[in-house]
């Protein structure tokens, strides 16, 4: 049984479709991550989770149980919101104790399940403090205290680090991981950061205008997104578009102007023969090769070990490449190559 | 919060036209047939606005409000903004003090400030003068102004002047291109509220008020005290009138600095 | 004197100026009138203190205090139920509806409080629309004395008052992140739960606020007790007018007129403790 079953779930305002229908399983303990632009449907389909937001069609199973009419109360989920919702009339102790006492639980366990809750998230000896008094990091390490100590079925999170700054936001993204690995909950996790996704995730799932893109682990995303706005959205990405010249047996060929040879690939769903599609070869792939595809730099920036390249190919096309220990100044010829088991040949949609 | 219910809809509904229609239930009988006042008026006319723009002390009255609404405006602006700007170059501590003082007339009971006034215009002789009544309604309309203003000069970024200046711009200059125009929706706004103010106004005028110099609100009331005609309800229209026009250039101008 | 003295000597020369035509103003019509009547009240040909003694001692004046502190009280508990009802009620309406009953809330701070209470009395007359309108329902077959009476009074300064009372709690209301309503439902709270413990104490102050806006100008309504109330109505503003322009008595006036400001200073001392008085001036 798996902990939330979306069955057809769907969501629509006048005649916009924000959602459209969708079947989604995750299972007990699984981190999911719901990574798309703003508009994607992403925080819709989380407040249809939380309850918030009512589905036009389709059902919603908590971990078994059919919630799709009941008030978010009666869901036993956890929710950290963007801006955390703190009650600012609160201190951190009651902030956290607060779904426990809606719960009438016991004083003493009450009491030791707000610790508890507190040093899950390294804040113990917080609980006198007013909300004010903390920084934004402390605040939403409370808000997912509160979530968590109601020992909610599922954990919801809405960009809960949106309003860190990025050195704060790495450092929550690795603790909420660790926190999650120590002891798994079901955690659906909405953000539009595709680094947060792929450093917290189990699984991914990427939408784009109300509909699931692709589901799959951080690793299958990125080395077989289904489409070039995946393949984008994930990572950086050189896209060369072409033609497609061959396919069959699961192997495509591009053809592209400028290109000394067509460009092999794993084939992903949907190409056609003859249509337009695109070769995904990411910057860490591309290699000097000698006699391989000519190229020129046209930028190099320093990144210590490493340099990035920008090259241009005779056709105008751009690629960025990651070199190691490339001296290679700007304006210097090229030859480049790549491993054609890496490169993915995918549909163009955007 | 979830969307309002049918029930609440209905509740709002009927709370604001409580609100409202006993507001401008007068209005309607202004044009009544009748010689007496009764809701709602049996038939209609316009006789009595006829009766109220043929009688000497009406107009007179109306003029004088007029008159009066107009200088205490006029007083409570220019004095108010000037007031605003120097509580600007106050200290923190000075200017809670200064503040606090232009907000007294609008915490004190009127009938206190009215008596007041009455005790020593008269030793000054002032009872039944415009300059006594004008000189009162600014007093009352002062600490708006001063508000309203001093939110306009809030947002004034200090560095705008500084900038102007720095380009060569005289002092008075710098206050004519750069602060005029930012605070001028303030000084509107304040301006039109002590122009409703002043016009509104009844218990400080009553107390002021002489033989000669009588605002519409003093008639008005001396009329309902004793006894009524429709008369009183042609006046207490043009008041609502008056407001309503009030009301509608303050949203506008508030709604130009929005 | 170096420069920087000298700028600052400038600089509160200026404001100086600037502050003195409106110093001037509130010192000739609010200060000096008001040190007037404190003189003039403890200037009685029976003593410094009689003016004082008599109010404190004579039971019609006793009446009249508790008359105007019991009228005070039911009017600002009702405007303020009202008023938080009316609020709740606001926030949740569509933007649409919700501008256009605001506008019905805000237009009579627009309009003379004598012509509102003109129009009060000819809706309470004992054949008014309000009585014609209970009649026909069934709801009463006498009409009832409303005006020139305590109902009628209340129903007035009610309706005078509620713009007061709605605007620092709608304000309060709508600060408040609608995210913590849910958060507190997706904790498991009910909505009389979220209610009471998040929605009250957060328009706290609000509250106060239009607690003690409404309080403080129902101690010194005159107009609409003048206008509406019977003789038993009567009310300390009404009492002081009548000491100056019927009974000529100046001391009296004047000391019962100290008495009523103390009381409105009471008023914002004590609320001071909760609310600033700068939120007062939100109001207007």
């Amino acid at each position: 049984m798996s902990a939330v079953a979306f069955r057809g779930i769907a969501k629509r305002y006048g005649v916009a479709e924000a959602l459209f229908p969708l079947d989604l399983e995750i299972a007990s303990g699984e981190f999911i991550s719901f990574l798309g632009p703003s508009g994607s449907g992403k925080s819709t389909l989380l407040n249809i989770c939380a309850g918030y937001i009512e589905p036009t069609a389709g059902a919603l199973f908590v971990a078994g149980r059919d919630v799709t009419a009941a008030p978010p109360r009666r869901r036993n989920i956890g929710m950290v919101f963007q801006n955390y919702a703190l009650f600012q009339h609160l201190d951190v102790f009651e902030n956290v104790a607060y779904g426990l006492r809606v719960r009438r639980t016991a004083r003493a366990e009450l009491a030791q399940r707000v610790k508890d809750a507190l040093q899950a998230v390294r804040l113990d000896g917080f609980g006198g403090r007013s909300i004010r008094s903390l920084s934004g990091g402390q605040q939403q390490r409370v808000a997912l205290a509160r979530a968590m100590a109601i020992e909610p079925d599922i954990l919801l999170m809405d960009e809960p680090l949106g309003a860190l700054d990025k050195q704060l936001r790495k450092e929550v993204q690795i603790e909420i991981r660790r926190m999650h690995v120590a002891r798994p909950r079901t955690t659906l996790y909405v953000t539009h950061d595709q680094e947060e996704a792929l450093v917290m995730s189990d699984r991914i799932a990427v939408l784009r205008g109300g509909r699931l893109v692709q589901l799959g682990t951080a690793r299958e995303l990125y080395s077989r997104p289904v489409d070039s706005f995946v393949a984008r959205f994930l990572g950086e990405s050189n896209l060369i578009v072409g033609r497609v010249a061959e396919l069959g047996d699961g192997r495509a060929m591009l053809s592209a102007q400028g290109l000394a040879a067509p460009i092999e690939g794993y084939a992903a769903q949907g190409l056609r023969m003859a249509e337009a599609a695109c070769a995904l070869i990411r910057p860490e792939h591309v290699r000097l090769v000698a006699g391989g595809q000519p190229a020129r730099i046209v930028e190099r920036l320093f990144l210590g070990e490493i340099a990035a390249l920008r090259l241009v190919l005779p056709s105008g096309a751009e690629l960025w490449s990651r070199l190691f220990s490339s001296d290679a100044p700007a304006g210097d010829e090229i030859e480049i190559g790549w491993d054609r088991e890496r490169v993915s040949i995918l549909p163009e949609t955007s | 919060m979830t969307p309002a219910g049918a029930w609440t809809k209905a509740f709002a509904a009927l709370l604001a036209a409580a609100i409202v229609i006993p507001v401008l239930a007068v209005a309607p009988l202004a044009f009544s047939e009748q010689s007496f006042l009764q809701l709602p008026p049996q038939d209609w006319s316009v006789r009595w606005w006829g009766v109220f723009f043929g009688d000497a002390s009406w107009i007179r009255a109306l003029l004088t409000s007029l008159e009066v609404a107009a200088l205490s405006c006029l007083l409570s602006v220019t004095t108010g903004t000037s007031a605003a700007l120097g509580l600007l170059r106050l200290g923190p501590r000075m200017r809670a003090l200064a503040t606090g003082l232009f907000l007294g007339p609008m915490v004190a009971p009127v009938i206190v400030l009215a008596v007041g006034l009455y005790a020593l215009a008269r030793s000054l002789g002032l009872v039944g003068s415009t300059i006594g009544l004008v000189l009162a309604h600014t007093m009352l309309a002062l600490p708006y102004v001063v508000l309203n203003v001093g939110v306009s000069v809030a947002g004034l970024d200090p560095r705008l002047a500084l900038a102007a200046s720095g380009l060569g711009a005289s002092p008075w200059r710098v206050f004519r291109t750069v602060t005029l125009p930012s605070i001028l929706p303030g000084m509107l706004g304040g301006g039109i509220f002590a122009f409703v103010t002043s016009f509104d106004e009844v218990v400080l005028a009553v107390f002021l008020a002489g033989p000669s110099v009588k605002t519409l609100p003093v008639r008005i009331w001396e009329e309902v005290r004793v006894e009524y005609t429709p008369v009183v309800a042609v006046a207490a229209t043009i008041m609502i009138i008056l407001a309503v026009i009030g009301s509608a250039m303050g949203r506008l101008v508030t709604r130009r600095t929005a | 004197m170096n420069a920087a003295g000298r700028q600052r000597a400038m600089r509160v020369a200026v404001a100086a100026l600037l502050l003195t035509p409106a110093m001037a103003i509130i010192a000739l019509g609010f200060v000096a009138p008001l040190i007037r009547l404190a003189i003039l009240s403890f200037s009685s040909p029976a003593g410094p203190l009689a003016a004082y003694r008599e109010l404190a001692t004579v039971d019609v004046y006793r009446v009249v205090l508790r008359n105007t502190l019991v009228l005070a009280l039911v009017v600002s508990v009702a405007s303020l139920a009202i008023g938080f009802a009316l609020s709740l009620a606001l926030m949740r309406l569509e933007a649409g509806w919700r501008a256009i009953v605001f506008a019905c809330v805000v237009l009579p701070l627009w309009i003379s409080v004598l012509v509102r209470t003109f129009s009060w009395m000819l809706i309470l007359e004992r054949n008014g629309p309000l009585n014609r309108f209970l009649a026909a329902l069934g709801i009463v077959d006498q009409p009832l004395p409303l005006l020139f009476a305590f109902p009628g009074v209340a129903i007035g300064m009610v309706h005078v008052l509620l713009p007061y009372a709605i605007l620092p709690i709608y304000a309060a209301l709508s600060r408040i992140d609608p995210a913590l309503l849910r958060a507190s439902g997706g904790l498991g709270a009910s909505r009389v739960t979220t209610f009471r413990r998040v929605l009250l104490p957060l328009s706290a102050r609000g509250l106060a606020t239009a607690a003690t806006f409404t309080f403080l100008l129902s101690l010194g309504f005159f107009v609409t007790p003048a206008l509406l109330g019977g003789p038993s109505d009567t009310t300390i503003s009404m009492l002081i007018d009548s000491f100056v322009n019927e009974r000529l008595d100046w001391p009296l006036a004047a000391a019962a007129s100290m008495t009523l400001l103390a009381m409105a200073l009471a008023v914002i001392g004590l609320a001071g403790r909760f609310v600033p008085v700068s939120a007062l001036s939100e109001v207007g």
